[in-house]
């Protein structure tokens, strides 16, 4: 009983399935705000479904002179990587599905595996356009993943726990530490754009300098799974972002209504989705507002200011930790 | 109608590639893809690589400079493909046919789908073109790639 379970969780609910529609409607939504903020119509509701049927249908070419294992399993790779921080993730309730001593270190170091998954693409293609884009790719890494890390592990320190859960438990109970974690917020934000390759830090995939960056050489099926990979990059980071800091006060307490029919786990989903979609509409706002950065332009403002403020959050969290625990 | 073809007729993306015109036609099939038409209701996006879309866009007579690279960019590209040639030049050659650079018309090298005429034709004729090759995969016609070969 218990392997069916886990068969159903991996495939349907908050595993395969899920994330695949949530992160084609998170698509859409960016994209309709992205239009609608510059004053156009925008795409209808199952356009990024038509995008993804109409790639899995077409010619899956492999160039002649690439690296073949890399570059038909560099993919499959990055997909499984960045589902599976949401099974550590609090989603109804303030206990994740199948929560770790050390989640949040794990969630931090999946997250990471796409961008490097977008190096090997660039290497393992053998065409120019990839290798620039998977080398900028592993440049700005470096930029954001240091603030990244830096303000989520914050959350850790002023919790006392390594564990997304017990992060989001201790938000709930003690809501206004939440904007202790204010800056914080707004770096991982903007982090997590960075992470996502997304305007104003869209350096790797550049259009009009190359080509289609990292991705040049992809079609079909692969093309659909990096496409993918993307989505659910943005719905499992906005979902992290959520529960270390919004997971505060939005989280209903079981002790606080009805005691007798319980639809606090569903009031709880339907917080999460509101949270996610609100880090989302920030995203696409964010992606608006500002015109692409150079390389050396994205790496000064993420070591001068995304790191600095990320050490200060770092010095907040631990001063805060310090007067309450020791 | 199957849902490939549902797919494939709400999301055509679109590769520009230039053969040697004079640039008024990529002028207005840029000016075609700006918030004032917003293609992307239809679906429609502006790829940079060839393998990405679905459309190859070309425009401009065919320079004998051009022509192994525009036979490669096309070979770049995933089946099912369609190529749509915007202005009279690439449709004939027009004013540089029988020019001592020049190969012709863009079919005289790719297979070609869709003819927009006009020197250089309006963004609303373009989008046109690209109606013209999306009733032709509702129809379940063949590209013309598959006919030629």
């Amino acid at each position: 009983m218990d392997l069916f379970w886990g068969v159903l969780y991996l495939l349907l609910f908050p595993g395969f399935l899920f994330l695949l529609f949530f992160g084609l409607l998170f698509e859409w939504v960016d994209r309709k705000v992205y239009a609608r903020l510059q004053n156009r119509v925008g795409p209808p509701i199952f356009q990024p479904f038509a995008d993804l049927i109409k790639l899995l249908g077409k010619e899956d070419i492999i160039p002649g002179n690439v690296d073949r294992a890399l570059f038909q399993y560099t993919p499959l790779i990055a997909f499984a990587a960045v589902m599976t921080p949401i099974f550590n993730i609090p989603l109804w309730s303030a206990r994740a599905l199948f929560p770790l001593q050390g989640d949040l270190l794990l969630a931090l170091y999946l997250l990471s595996i796409p961008t490097l998954a977008l190096f090997v693409i660039g290497w393992s293609s053998v065409s120019l356009y990839p290798l620039v884009g998977g080398f900028r790719a592993a440049t700005m890494l470096f930029g954001f993943e240091v603030p990244f890390i830096l303000t989520c592990l914050s959350g850790g320190v002023v919790a006392g726990s390594w564990s997304i859960s017990d992060v989001t438990t201790y938000m709930a109970r003690h809501p206004a530490v939440m904007l202790l974690l204010l800056p914080g917020f707004v770096i991982a934000l903007l982090a997590l754009e960075a992470k996502l390759e997304r305007s104003p830090f869209d350096i790797p995939h550049a259009e009009t300098e190359i080509v289609g960056g990292t991705l040049t050489e992809y079609s079909g099926k692969k093309l659909a799974v990096m496409r993918l990979v993307d989505d659910i990059g943005m719905v499992v980071g906005s979902s992290l972002i959520a529960a270390i800091f919004l997971g505060g006060f939005l989280f209903l307490d079981k002790s606080l209504i009805w005691s007798g029919t319980d639809f606090t786990p569903f009031i709880n989903f339907m917080l999460y989705i509101a949270k996610s979609l609100f880090i989302v509409l920030l995203l696409a706002l964010v992606r608006t507002l500002f015109a692409r950065l150079r390389i050396d332009q994205m790496l000064d403002f993420s070591w001068k200011y995304l790191a600095t403020g990320g050490l200060l959050q770092l010095f907040i969290a631990v001063v805060y930790a310090g007067a309450l625990h020791g | 109608m199957s849902l490939l073809q549902w797919a494939r007729i709400k999301s055509p993306w679109i590769c520009h590639f230039n053969t040697g015109g004079c640039n008024a036609c990529d002028i207005e099939l840029v000016a075609a893809l700006t918030p004032r038409f917003d293609v992307e209701r239809f679906g429609i996006l502006l790829k940079g690589s060839p393998r990405h879309a679905d459309i190859l866009v070309v425009t401009g007579p065919v320079t004998l400079q051009t022509e192994a690279r525009l036979r490669r960019v096309y070979d770049q590209m995933a089946e099912p493909r369609f190529v749509m040639v915007v202005g009279v030049c690439g449709c004939s050659g027009s004013v540089y046919h029988g020019c001592y650079s020049v190969k012709g018309g863009i079919d005289r090298v790719i297979p070609v789908d869709v003819y927009v005429g006009g020197c250089p034709p309006r963004p609303s004729e373009i989008i046109d073109g690209v109606v013209q090759i999306l009733n032709k995969i509702a129809r379940g016609d063949q590209a013309a790639d598959s006919t030629a070969a």
